[in-house]
């Protein structure tokens, strides 16, 4: 009996361990939309005197944006007459977008998050940062410039 | 198998696909009900304002001989002021079809824009026309993408204009249900094939495919994460990505052949004889040639400087009748249109009987269009396959109606009887057809 009753109180013992404390280390993050309050349409001249900063870092000359503009309206398909002009934009010599520096991760992130500061007007949220920067790392081909262009030919480029 | 049961299970079998109705990839049950005359439809808006006494009664002698037959010599006052296009050697356009003498813009103001919307629509427009916005009422475009079936790409329908202004938004309505989903490819080429336009967006990069792809993941992404109302359409009509790229390669070659030199004298008539409906049709020929749509409007308006000087008016009268007959005879001789496109022409309006006190060099006084009744007299042209259309056919007496044109435009098509009721007024032009 005295055999028995010791095996249970060893069971009992060791059976029961106290439960660890685990945290795991993840941060907060903004998992908000934070293009959800745009819905002004840029006019005409806006979108291509901002196109024209945000490519030349100057700005457009009065005759240019009035040659533009006419362009623009004679043309039925307004996205396909704004990726033309953009593409236009990007084929000058003297367009000034940074080259990415893909030294590491956090030169990477830094292009992605300077590139929506500077075309969408906001920072990336956690998602687009890491999907954007993403793309970026796994080629080596993706340049500066296609991506102006993916950004700057997207419906959130047509509002502010 | 019994033999006895096969059969009835096969009956029944070939009932039941005949029965069943088919969806069609455009979603309708039904295909459009009517049977088409012509696969495709060239509207002229041989506009401006044309006076029937200059045209089709020839007060001043014919100064449409492409279009009209006769040879009564234009008026010895005005003869030096005109630039004569070369003489008509072939056929005349009425003798291809039917003409029209008497038609008429029944109601509404004499107005370019508004009997734009109204030969465009198939409804008269009132006196409280909002020139900044959409036309109220669905634009032939809209009836066509929208009724015809299988459901076709805007690639289909082309809105060449001869001016920007309010005409730019005659390529789709305001109308609920319709709108820019069923619009057409607007083009003014006046401000775009030309030097400016060529500086400003003919040094376009071309993108291989791969890169073209990159693009598209990163620009989809950027749209599937944008969560405003923009659908893409909101303002705009939209070309599927093959479409687009097609008109883009298009356009591209238009600068291409305009820089060398194509664009400069396209109808081998000298280049100092071309105003800007030529230049305007002969857009329209390329799209022609280039898409085979199987709608598409052109204007012209150049004899509208009626209001300043009546002799350029019959200048640019009888250009603007040389560019009609080369419209004709370009579809013609354009695969996939020739002998199975129905050409309509018709100007929007007409003028006003007596002059505004205004005279050119040659004493002639100008012309306004203010309401009065011969404003609203004007003639139309119906030219099609022999067969199809009756050929060398004449109405001289009052028939027809400028809202007659889009029902007309409609049953060519096939689609008339899609058309909700109630939405159109107007009749089909049937005597033009056999």
């Amino acid at each position: 009996m005295k055999k028995v009753i010791f095996i249970l109180s060893v069971l009992i013992l060791f059976s029961c361990k106290k439960e660890k404390k685990i945290s795991y280390a993840l941060n907060d993050v903004n998992i908000s939309q934070n293009s959800a309050n745009k819905d002004h349409l840029k006019s005409t001249t806006e979108f291509i005197s901002i196109a024209y900063s945000d490519i030349f870092g100057t700005v457009i000359t009065t005759d240019k944006l009035a040659d533009l503009s006419t362009m623009y309206k004679a043309f039925g398909d307004k996205k396909l007459i704004e990726e033309m002009v953009i593409k236009n934009f990007l084929n000058e010599p003297t367009i000034q977008i940074p080259q990415i520096d893909r030294t590491s991760e956090i030169t990477i992130q830094n292009f992605v998050t300077d590139s929506y500061k500077k075309l969408f007007n906001r920072t990336p949220d956690e998602y687009e940062l890491w999907f954007v920067t993403d793309m970026i790392q796994k080629d080596a081909d993706l340049t500066s410039e296609l991506i102006y262009l993916s950004l700057m030919t997207a419906n959130e480029y047509r509002y502010y | 198998m019994e033999r006895r049961k096969f059969i009835r299970n096969l009956g029944l079998g070939a009932a039941a696909t005949i029965g069943v109705p088919y969806l069609l990839p455009s979603g309708r049950l039904f295909a459009s009900t009517g049977v088409r005359k012509a696969n495709h439809v060239v509207f002229c808006l041989f506009a401006g304002g044309v006076r029937n006494l200059e045209s089709v009664h020839k007060i001043d002698g014919n100064l449409m001989p492409y279009s009209f037959k006769g040879n009564e010599n234009i008026s010895s006052d005005i003869i030096s002021g005109i630039d004569l296009v070369p003489p008509n050697t072939g056929i005349t356009l009425q003798e291809q079809g039917t003409l029209y003498k008497e038609f008429r813009m029944k109601y509404g103001p004499t107005g370019h824009y508004g009997a734009h919307a109204t030969a465009m629509t198939g409804v008269y427009t009132g006196e409280n026309l909002n020139i900044n916005t959409n036309p109220q009422y669905p634009t032939i475009f809209e009836l066509y993408r929208k009724h015809n079936s299988p459901g076709m790409s805007a690639k289909n329908a082309w809105w060449v204009s001869n001016s920007l202004g309010p005409y730019a938004h005659l390529n789709y309505s305001s109308y609920e249900g319709y709108g820019a989903d069923y619009g057409a490819n607007f083009i003014q080429p006046g401000s775009i094939i030309s030097q400016d336009g060529f500086d400003s967006l003919g040094n376009s990069r071309v993108y291989n495919n791969t890169e073209e792809d990159k693009i598209k993941a990163l620009r989809g992404f950027c749209d599937a994460h944008f969560t405003s109302q923009y659908n893409g359409a909101a303002n705009s009509i939209v070309n599927t990505e093959a479409d687009k790229k097609e008109i883009e390669s298009f356009i591209n070659q238009c600068f291409t052949d305009a820089v060398a030199g194509q664009f400069d004298d396209p109808w081998g008539i000298g280049q100092g004889l071309y105003n800007n409906d030529m230049r305007t049709v002969q857009f329209a020929e390329k799209v022609i040639q280039e898409f085979n749509p199987e709608l598409l409007v052109v204007n012209m308006q150049g004899v509208d400087v009626a209001h300043d000087d009546f002799t350029e008016y019959a200048s640019n009268l009888q250009k603007a009748d040389y560019a009609l007959g080369h419209l004709w005879n370009t579809i013609q001789n354009t695969p996939g249109m020739a002998d199975d496109t129905i050409l309509i022409a018709m100007p929007e309006h007409g003028r006003n009987s007596e002059g505004n006190g205004l005279y050119d060099a040659y004493g002639r006084q100008a012309l306004d269009h203010t309401n009065d009744e011969m404003s609203r007299e004007i003639f139309a042209l119906v030219l099609g396959p022999n067969g199809v259309v009756v050929q060398d056919q004449v109405f001289s007496q009052e028939k027809g109606e400028s809202i007659d044109i889009v029902p007309t435009i409609a049953n060519i098509l096939g689609f008339d009887a899609d058309i909700p009721g109630g939405l159109l007024s107007g009749n089909v032009l049937n005597e033009s057809f056999y």
